[in-house]
């Protein structure tokens, strides 16, 4: 599906279709479609805020190297 | 030639008149302390006491604070908030000391601390009000606080990536990394560091030249935060220049600090957002995440419910339909008490179809009624059902 989405746009995304969903504005029909897409978008969100760890990178710093200060 | 004296006569000489002159009297002095060395372990700091004018060194007398005053320096890195280092401008009560070896010294007894707190005070509203004056459309006081266009930057829904700015190996950064990488939460964090010497004379530009740097990459950075471990003696001096503040006012990344000190507030903390020490910086950013799964949660939950009402009211129509087409069925008519008519097998529904003599069929419940005409009239009370 679209993974690759921000989950920026899946989060609005999602909010759409909810707002659309409890405007009784999705038929029957197309429910289904809907339902799915919303839990992809839910999944896009979920799996953005979590990785498997924290990610640390290489200093980049520059300048005279200093006392360790407080 | 003339009669010769040693020295040490001189010495004493020298000594002992400038006793009788000086021994009773102490002064206020005011001056800038330079060549600043302060011998922690025996409670000792020699420096020279300077006078200038206009860059040029009008006067200089070497000095010492001992054992017994060195509480003086302190009390007033405590209460200034500063070391007391190179550049100082004081005002101390001083006593003029001679001492054969060594010669002239004035002994510190004293610092007249409200004095530098004012000095203090006063460069930093100066630097404040030329803020508002130079940047008027990015730097506003509103109701005593200072708000900038730095303040006013958007949050993303969740703050991930992060520009550090701190020095390496300090408390600071283990302090914000600890908190970040231990969240019970287990969120996504990417720390780039930007290290650089966050104390000192020249800090503030170090610090610019690591914001030029994120500035670079931009829109690899969620959020900018720079920070300091409390505990020691913070100077925050770097973070009263006017170009930092100004800078940090108007970097196009939302900048936080935690430069940890509890009492004072920096120029640069005021433009940016505040949260005194790392590891308040570092929760600062876990709970906004969190608050972004919380606003997930609901939305998942929302879903649920409006997928259950939607389905309970498809079925509910459903029903309905149901009922009506049941009642509109001939069979339940028939039931009712009502009769059909044919003729020919045809069903009548105008009479007019009719004449004497037809035979004709009536359909009732589970019979048949087989008649023929005989009379047809009008009904007057055929509304009276």
């Amino acid at each position: 599906m679209k993974k690759d989405l921000t989950y920026n746009e899946a989060f609005e995304k999602l909010q759409k279709i909810l707002s659309e969903l409890e405007s009784g504005k999705i038929a029957l029909d197309k429910l289904a479609a809907n339902v799915k897409e919303a839990y992809t978008m839910i999944a896009i969100c979920e799996n953005k805020m979590r990785s498997i760890e924290a990610a640390v990178k290489t200093a980049i710093g520059s300048g005279p190297a200093p006392p360790p200060n407080a | 030639m003339e009669q010769t004296i040693r020295l040490s006569a001189l010495a004493d000489r020298i000594k002992e008149t400038l006793e009788e002159r000086f021994e009773r009297e102490t002064f206020w002095v005011s001056a800038r302390i330079m060549n600043v060395k302060k011998y922690i372990a025996n409670r000792r700091c020699y420096l020279t006491l300077e006078e200038y004018e206009n860059g040029t060194k009008l006067a200089e007398i070497r000095a010492v604070f001992w054992s017994g005053a060195y509480e003086e320096i302190e009390k007033f890195e405590n209460a200034v908030g500063q070391s007391f280092r190179d550049g100082t401008e004081i005002i101390c009560l001083v006593r003029v000391r001679f001492h054969i070896l060594y010669g002239l010294n004035l002994d510190v007894l004293q610092i007249d601390v409200a004095h530098t707190l004012g000095t203090l005070e006063l460069e930093r509203q100066q630097t404040l009000n030329r803020l508002l004056r130079e940047n008027p459309d990015s730097i506003k006081r509103i109701d005593g606080v200072y708000r900038t266009a730095n303040q006013g930057l958007p949050l993303p829904l969740l703050i991930q990536r992060i520009a550090l700015i701190t020095a390496p190996h300090s408390d600071g950064l283990r302090d914000f990394q600890q908190e970040i990488i231990n969240n019970r939460h287990q969120y996504h964090f990417e720390i780039t560091e930007f290290l650089t010497t966050i104390q000192g004379e020249n800090a503030h530009n170090l610090i610019l030249e690591q914001l030029q740097q994120i500035a670079l990459s931009a829109s690899s950075f969620d959020v900018v935060a720079i920070v300091r471990g409390g505990g020691s003696l913070a100077d925050f001096r770097p973070f009263n220049q006017y170009e930092l503040a100004q800078r940090v006012a108007h970097f196009p990344l939302p900048i936080f600090t935690g430069i940890g000190h509890d009492r004072n507030q920096s120029i640069t903390d005021m433009m940016a957002r505040e949260q005194k020490t790392p590891t308040k910086v570092a929760s600062l950013f876990i709970d906004h995440n969190f608050e972004f799964e919380n606003r997930l949660i609901d939305l998942r939950l929302r879903l649920e419910n409006s997928i259950s009402r939607q389905l309970d009211r498809a079925r509910e129509s459903l029903e309905s339909a149901r009922r009506l087409v049941k009642l509109a069925s001939p069979k339940a008519i028939l039931d009712r008490g009502f009769a059909i008519i044919t003729l020919n097998n045809k069903i009548i529904i105008d009479p007019q179809e009719i004449n004497n003599k037809d035979e004709i069929k009536t359909l009732l419940k589970d019979q048949i009624i087989h008649s023929t005409i005989t009379k047809k009239t009008i009904d007057e009370k055929r509304f009276d059902l």
